[in-house]
């Protein structure tokens, strides 16, 4: 196999975890703002 | 100064959420300067030829992967002797970007091996090590969140994270204390034997996993601190 394969696969891997933890990040902080909603949803039902 | 203003979580709340953006440009622009200098401007090696490039990535990723562990664990340290709720929420936060900084270690060394090595994957040393440091990383992940109590969790990963501590060491010695496959560090703080232009792509690359490891950690802490602090007034009146 040529040496650009070998390259392109670790710096298109590194690409593909940092996109991946960004999403995941992004998906987590989401789902934090929405338990604060429901937090603020039941509060108000009393 | 107060040094203590921003161990409160609601106070770092707020730091977090101003420093993340900023951690993250630097890293884009750092990283787009890394990859010119490392993918362009470096000449290709006389005996690796270009393959050699992935050190642009692989060593500044071993170094976060140990690094962020080392940060951890003071963290770690922190949470256990002053029983500080945000150390543990910080060491929380750096360890799954400390686990995928190790992860891409691991697997840009084994696309570096095969071409070099003539194989993905030896028992080497070194790789053996830096191994144990990411199943030291998922059994931090698994063990903080094994409990109910999510301060007992705290406790129980930050001493997993201080007993792993002694890995460290191995790792950076390894190829000192025993006859290895991998090769010795090509930088210390006597000098380098590296070109210029292959050095400076580098450093780059590394201060930018630096500053994305930063805002990945800002990010994820925010995150923890408002899964745990819910119930609180401060974060219903965010």
């Amino acid at each position: 196999m040529s040496h650009e394969f070998y390259v392109w696969m670790s710096f298109g891997m590194t690409a593909v975890a940092i996109a991946f933890e960004i999403a995941w990040l992004r998906v987590r902080a989401a789902r934090a703002r929405r338990g604060i909603e429901e937090e603020r949803e039941l509060e108000a039902q009393g | 100064m107060n040094w203590f203003y921003f161990s409160s979580p609601s106070t770092f709340y707020r730091l977090a959420g101003w420093l993340a953006p900023w951690c993250f440009v630097a890293a884009a622009l750092l990283g787009a300067a890394g990859l010119y200098v490392g993918l362009v401007q470096a000449p290709t090696d006389a005996q690796q030829g270009e393959v050699y490039r992935i050190i642009f990535i692989h060593v500044p990723a071993a170094w976060m992967s140990m690094f962020l562990y080392f940060v951890m664990a003071c963290y770690g340290a922190a949470a256990l002797t002053f029983n500080a709720r945000l150390a543990g929420m910080m060491a929380r936060a750096i360890a799954p970007t400390g686990a995928m900084f190790t992860f891409l270690a691991l697997w840009t060394g084994a696309f570096w091996g095969r071409p070099t090595w003539g194989a993905y994957w030896v028992w080497d040393a070194r790789l053996t090590s830096e191994l144990v440091l990411l199943f030291l990383y998922f059994g931090f992940i698994a063990l903080a969140n094994a409990f109910e109590d999510p301060r007992r969790g705290d406790r129980a990963g930050a001493l997993l994270a201080l007993i792993g501590l002694v890995n460290l060491p191995i790792i950076y010695f390894s190829v000192l204390w025993w006859n290895t496959l991998h090769q010795g560090s090509s930088v210390s703080f006597k000098g380098t034997s590296m070109h210029v232009s292959m050095l400076t792509g580098m450093i780059l690359m590394t201060f930018s996993f630096w500053a994305y490891a930063i805002g990945a950690a800002c990010t994820r802490v925010r995150c923890v601190i408002l899964e745990r602090e819910r119930r609180t007034h401060w974060v219903r009146s965010l």
